[in-house]
């Protein structure tokens, strides 16, 4: 069979490439070297290819050089402290012990966290029974300490909680997002927005005023997500009201909500409603909910604010301000 | 020349073996409890690594994340770093490979923001690129281009290399690793790192050719 020329030129042409960037980069013996400095001084083309390739590596060793930012060592330092990473005296231990108390102490270990989680969770249980409730959007989360990083407990009675949202345009709903966080001036305290491959976090700290402001924003792009969560936060440790479906006056009108409990009551009562909303065909509540129809919670007997809260009518002391407008939200945007 | 014989490698070979061995000590260290031996091989490393990241990445925010990765794993794992390649390289390997595997998820946007920027390439810049490429004189490898608008085209041209060529392009023409260095953190042969090299600065060329044209 006949061999290509055109595929023997091109070898050739790649074998010359690879020993003039060798040559360049001063990784040939100095036999090769000898040989390629012949080359190039009896052939005018291999000469002009080797300053093209000069000129490529020029180009690319001339960019400036950038600093990596404060943040990255502050970063470190706080994973060090915070102690997420394990003990640096371990394999100094692990040496002396030997593999197999090692492996024993781990096995150990997982099950006496095991048996603590179930501890816990019959602990949280008998604090924060279960409702009857539908299937869905509502419910109250027992969760572990670590898998609820995003959500701190605040000693505070602002709102603290999280929002997870869901979108197939990631990139564009990030870039909104982010220019929303910007542009918005009502955002009075700190925003760190965190970027891991295909979710993005954002620990958003702020007022009230701020926090409405940034959810008017966030309604423009309500429509381009596939799904909107907030876990509302409550006094009891790990402990979440979950509303499915959330929409952004929800959330604004529970975070509004003075005391702890009320948000809980409101965020449980709007979790029941979104339930109900979404497993109808033609979604009649939802249009109704959003068109203020008041006879509807009645007709549907839905546990409204108004309904389930045994504060509302008692008026309540005034809270300082601080407490009042302290919000804490943790926007989790993933695809 | 071999890199035993060349004088000025050696004295690298000399200074790196020190640094290993300095490295070495502040493991040992930090294994010992002090953190602040961890901190200042953080110190000593972080530019070298975000520089690196950020030209694969072209993403300051995220070369600045994934440095930060870097490290936390360096230090998550360092019980199992048993010192058969140096800390440096071992470092470099976390960091190069968290940085692919990112690039790889996210490619679709680099390639998307390389289309829509090749669309704002000022004439002038043009001229300049031209001029540099074009000119038959043998370039001095310690000229350095001093264009800032060039610089954007080169980081340009690096994402419309694949991420396996941009690395070890990056590798060797910015952090300056021998071939055999390269091939220690890419976990590739020697031969392929040879053959990958020069097929990034061909590919390249013809990049800022299309570009010109």
């Amino acid at each position: 069979m006949k061999e290509n020329p055109d595929m023997d030129t091109n070898a050739s042409n790649e074998r010359i490439d690879e020993l003039l960037n060798s040559y360049i980069d001063d990784e040939l013996t100095v036999e090769r070297q000898a040989e390629v400095e012949r080359l190039i001084d009896q052939d005018t083309k291999i000469a002009q290819r080797l300053r093209q390739l000069q000129k490529c590596q020029i180009l690319v060793a001339s960019m400036p050089y950038a600093e990596a930012p404060a943040s990255v060592l502050e970063g470190v330092r706080a994973v060090m402290v915070g102690g997420s990473v394990s003990s640096q005296k371990q394999p100094a231990y692990e040496e002396q012990a030997g593999r197999k108390y090692v492996l024993l102490r781990k096995v150990l270990a997982a099950a006496a966290m095991i048996t603590l989680a179930a501890v816990l969770s019959v602990v949280i249980h008998r604090i924060v029974p279960p409702r009857n409730t539908p299937e869905g959007s509502v419910a109250v989360e027992n969760r572990t300490a670590e898998s609820i990083k995003p959500a701190r407990m605040l000693a505070t009675s602002g709102f603290s909680g999280r929002l997870e949202l869901k979108t197939s345009a990631l990139n564009a709903v990030d870039a909104f997002i982010k220019s929303a966080i910007d542009d918005n001036n009502d955002l009075s305290a700190s925003i760190n927005p965190e970027r891991r491959q295909s979710r993005r976090i954002y620990s958003v700290s702020c007022t009230r005023e701020g926090l409405n402001s940034l959810l008017d924003d966030l309604d423009n792009i309500w429509t381009e997500l596939d799904s909107a969560t907030l876990f509302v936060n409550t006094e009891t440790f790990g402990t979440q009201t979950v509303v499915g479906a959330v929409t952004t006056k929800q959330i604004a009108e529970i975070a509004g909500q003075e005391s702890s409990e009320r948000r809980i009551e409101l965020a449980k009562d709007f979790a029941v409603l979104n339930n109900l909303a979404e497993n109808l065909p033609d979604k009649e509540i939802q249009v109704a909910i959003e068109a203020g129809d008041s006879s509807l919670t009645q007709q549907w007997r839905i546990f409204k604010p108004v309904l389930t809260s045994n504060q509302k009518a008692v008026k309540k002391p005034a809270e300082p301000a601080q407490e009042k407008q302290t919000v804490r939200l943790t926007i989790i945007l993933d695809w | 020349m071999t890199e035993a014989a060349n004088p000025d490698i050696r004295s690298r070979q000399v200074s790196n073996m020190r640094v290993i061995n300095n490295d070495a000590m502040l493991i040992e260290q930090y294994r010992k409890g002090d953190s602040a031996a961890m901190e200042r091989l953080v110190l000593k490393y972080q530019n070298r690594i975000y520089n690196v990241i950020l030209k694969i990445c072209a993403d300051p925010d995220d070369a600045a994340e994934l440095t930060q990765e870097t490290f936390v794993k360096v230090i998550e794992n360092l019980n199992k770093f048993e010192g058969r390649s140096g800390f440096y390289t071992w470092t470099f390997r976390i960091a190069v490979n968290l940085t692919l595997n990112y690039c790889q998820r996210n490619s679709r946007l680099a390639f998307r923001s390389l289309d829509a920027e090749q669309q704002q390439d000022d004439s002038q810049v043009k001229h300049v690129l031209k001029d540099f490429l074009s000119d038959d004189s043998a370039p001095d490898p310690a000229t350095e281009v001093q264009n800032k608008e060039l610089y954007k085209i080169t980081a340009r041209t690096l994402m419309g290399l694949d991420e396996a060529h941009r690395a070890v392009i990056v590798l060797r023409d910015i952090e300056g690793m021998s071939y055999a260095r390269i091939a220690e953190v890419l976990d590739i042969e020697l031969g392929t790192v040879r053959s990958r090299l020069s097929r990034a600065r061909s590919k390249m060329r013809d990049i800022l050719e299309a570009i010109l044209r």
